[in-house]
């Protein structure tokens, strides 16, 4: 897990979130946009579970370390499926998906940076 | 069943609703897998309690998600053991802490996770309180009901 990597994914998923929040504000459903933000995120987390596993083996990391894995391969799950469901959904609660999403992710990395810092039981 | 309206438990605001029940599944699945696959006979007790959760989270995900008569009732459960977990749980790990080495997504009322499992049951319980009159509405128009399940 790198710092700077990290809070590049936060501040994606951030804007990703302020985004859809506003689309849901203006009533639009899920558009190309919200689609191509997702897969940017998608493309850092794919990244970051490449840098954290490469690091975990070069036994860098916390202690922790089932944790740890567990979050780097649970949140690639989210972008997918809340582009998946919130595309189903064609009213404003498509781009709500997204939010919920997004801000789980940034929270997500949040903790796991906690944890590989060792600040986290 | 190609011609039956929209389920409403999962339109809408209901879209929301499974959204923050799947991540919920989502994070109670993996915890439990982890303290179950490292480190089980350190609190045995606390860990299989964190699996109860991870089902229950999963089986009001997919019931709100599907919609329909069963999966109606089973999401009604769902939302009552889970609001009765979160309670009871929250409540004992408060007053001994001892019975509780470890976290669960219950714990101290949910409080690592913002208090959410605490907010979540009460939230859906509601929207499945308020889709079923509405549901029932649509029913009795379209002439649907019995025998859809």
């Amino acid at each position: 897990m790198t710092n700077a990597l990290a809070t590049v994914i936060i501040v994606v998923s951030l804007l990703a979130a302020a985004y859809s929040l506003w689309s849901a504000w203006r009533n639009r459903a899920m558009g190309v946009p919200h689609l191509v933000a997702l897969g940017v995120l998608e493309v850092l987390l794919v990244t970051q579970a490449v840098v954290g596993f490469v690091k975990l083996s070069g036994h860098e990391g916390p202690t922790s370390s089932a944790t740890f894995v567990g979050y780097l391969l649970a949140i690639l799950l989210i972008p997918p499926a809340g582009a998946g469901w919130g595309l189903l959904e064609r009213s404003r609660y498509g781009p709500g998906v997204i939010v919920v999403a997004c801000l789980a992710v940034a929270i997500m990395i949040v903790r796991m940076q906690q944890i590989w810092q060792g600040t986290h039981a | 069943m190609p011609d039956r309206p929209e389920a409403t438990t999962r339109s809408g605001p209901g879209r929301l609703l499974v959204a923050v029940y799947a991540l919920f599944a989502l994070a109670a699945g993996a915890r439990a897998g982890v303290q179950i696959g490292t480190k089980f006979s350190e609190a045995p007790a606390a860990y299989v309690l964190s699996a109860v959760a991870a089902v229950v989270y999963v089986l009001a995900t997919v019931a709100l998600a599907l919609g329909g008569r069963t999966s109606r009732r089973v999401a009604v459960a769902a939302c009552s053991v889970e609001l009765l977990g979160v309670l009871v749980v929250g409540t004992l790990s408060l007053a001994d802490a001892s019975a509780f080495p470890d976290a669960t997504v219950w714990s101290g009322f949910g409080r690592g996770y913002g208090y959410v499992p605490l907010v979540l049951p009460v939230i859906g319980l509601v929207w499945l309180w308020r889709t079923s009159r509405t549901d029932g509405r649509a029913e009795a128009l379209t002439g649907e009901g019995a025998g859809s399940a």
